[in-house]
């Protein structure tokens, strides 16, 4: 992804200029990213279902991914070159599984397809084939993990960072953030079973 | 900027030799009968302990019923795994983006069922994008997942799926696991010329190694998305900000070694947002709709 190797371990100086790098890849990483319609949608002028609809696509058809996202609604660009609103379920990643589904019916097929793929990829126990590369820049890894010898004064520090009720309250009531009522997701047993209601704010 | 990674390295390097050469002379005494009782390795680096309950004894209780374990005890074992993970990367030095991610989380939790724990949250120097949780209330996330996050309820939605895992007690059911199914024997067995423990056994970093390199089970990982989803819209914040981040992580391929850790411990992301979209349907849709918050927002305050 970015050529250059960093040995993030060394000096603060070395720290910084990986994340400087970083935030500049971020950044690239946020637009642009390829999607492809997992089944047919109607490609919308404003993030919402009711909206004029700007063009019928077919499951499968190519979008690429804006930077917009209004609650289920994200901004994409057409092969054709028209921008407008899909919702985020209704698009996947190419090649990824289950990266297309069948029909335009919203929840019903796309569960059943989570159940079936369950165990057909990513279960990855173990973790062993984690890249051990050290060349550029990589997360942190199972390697990481199991090299790991445990740091008592680095769990002091963290403790040092808790902030008290009262200081999460002033943050909510300065950030605009109200509790609300919402009730529990119906879980995989218990889906299919009809319109769970939910309460509205 | 880092006063608290000066000298981490050389104290560590200090610890780790003399315990190993403490260690080193005594490798028989780690049989499998010993296993389940307190292997104390001594070091300086000995941490207060709330519950005044040393590893050992808490793998026991592990090992046995997990009503067993109360609160203290639970915040201690999350101390234990804290220091094991905290021991993979630094803490980052970002003092105004560890307050700010502190106070988040710390509103989410309030919503959540155990609103009293000491939570604590913190973000790791670290360029991948993961996040992790420990048994009492202990949530962290890497540098790398904060700069990848759109928006704050993105970060909310992956906060509150980790404060999920902790109210669900999901790390003490795959420790259980792991302490039944015998591999405790196996793992002290295999990595006791690696340990420099002290405060930590070496029943506990073998365990916490061991957790969170392979993940926890894929139905928790389910169970957290939705639930998660439910505690972070509870605490005002976009339902769908859980699900675009999961979007973000799905383009990223498995041989990324950015992402490689989160996608080889996690159920692959595309699975995860079928599970999403069968849960919530259109349900929390009048939830939504609120306009994205860049953390550069809250951070420039």
């Amino acid at each position: 992804m970015i050529g250059a190797a960093i040995d993030r371990r060394k000096t603060p100086g070395h720290r910084w200029l990986a994340v400087s790098l970083l935030a500049w890849a971020g950044g690239a990483l946020a637009d642009g990213d390829p999607g492809v319609l997992r089944r047919a949608a109607d490609l919308r002028a404003t993030p919402s279902a009711s909206a004029p609809s700007l063009a019928s696509l077919p499951a499968q058809a190519s979008v690429t991914r804006l930077a917009g996202r209004e609650g289920a609604w994200i901004q994409v660009r057409t092969a054709a070159g028209q921008t407008g609103w899909l919702h985020l379920f209704d698009v996947g990643s190419p090649g990824a599984a289950g990266g297309t589904g069948s029909g335009a019916g919203q929840a019903a097929s796309s569960g059943l397809r989570g159940l079936t793929n369950l165990f057909s990829r990513g279960s990855g126990a173990g973790g062993t084939t984690v890249a051990t590369t050290t060349v550029g820049i990589r997360g942190l890894s199972a390697e990481d993990i199991a090299n790991a010898q445990p740091d008592a004064a680095a769990v002091a520090r963290m403790e040092g960072l808790r902030q008290s009720e009262a200081e999460a309250r002033a943050f909510a009531a300065s950030a605009s953030l109200k509790s609300q009522t919402v009730e529990a997701l119906p879980g995989p047993a218990a889906t299919g079973a009809g319109p769970a209601g939910g309460s509205t704010p | 900027m880092t006063p608290f990674m000066l000298g981490r390295r050389g104290l560590r390097a200090a610890l780790a030799t003399s315990l190993l050469l403490a260690a080193s002379g005594a490798p028989a005494q780690f049989n499998a009968l010993r296993l389940l009782g307190s292997v104390n390795l001594g070091g300086p680096a000995t941490a207060p302990s709330p519950g005044g309950a040393s590893g050992g004894d808490l793998l026991q209780l592990l090992s046995q019923s997990l009503e067993q374990i109360d609160e203290p005890k639970e915040i201690e074992i999350g101390r234990q795994l804290a220091a094991v993970l905290l021991g993979s990367k630094p803490i980052h030095g970002d003092m105004a983006l560890q307050a700010y991610v502190n106070r988040l989380g710390r509103w989410i939790s309030l919503h959540s069922t155990r609103p009293n724990l000491p939570w604590a949250f913190v973000v790791i120097d670290d360029d991948g994008y993961n996040a992790f949780a420990a048994p009492g209330g202990f949530v962290f996330v890497t540098k790398g997942l904060v700069d990848r996050v759109r928006d704050e309820a993105e970060l909310a939605g992956i906060l509150a799926h980790e404060i999920t895992h902790v109210t669900s007690k999901h790390h003490l059911v795959a420790l259980r696991a792991k302490a039944q199914a015998g591999l405790l024997t196996q793992l002290v067995a295999s990595q006791l010329r690696n340990n420099a423990g002290g405060w930590v056994s070496a029943q506990m970093l073998a365990l916490g190694r061991n957790l969170y390199g392979s993940g926890l089970d894929q139905q928790d990982e389910f169970d957290a998305d939705r639930n998660g989803i439910v505690l972070a819209t509870r605490a005002g914040f976009d339902p769908y900000g859980l699900a675009a981040a999961l979007q973000q992580l799905r383009t990223a391929t498995p041989d990324d070694p950015l992402f490689a850790l989160s996608l080889s411990t996690h159920p692959a992301p595309q699975l995860r947002l079928d599970r999403i979209e069968l849960a919530m349907g259109s349900r929390l849709d009048g939830f939504a709709g609120q306009p994205p918050v860049p953390l550069a927002l809250r951070l420039a305050r």
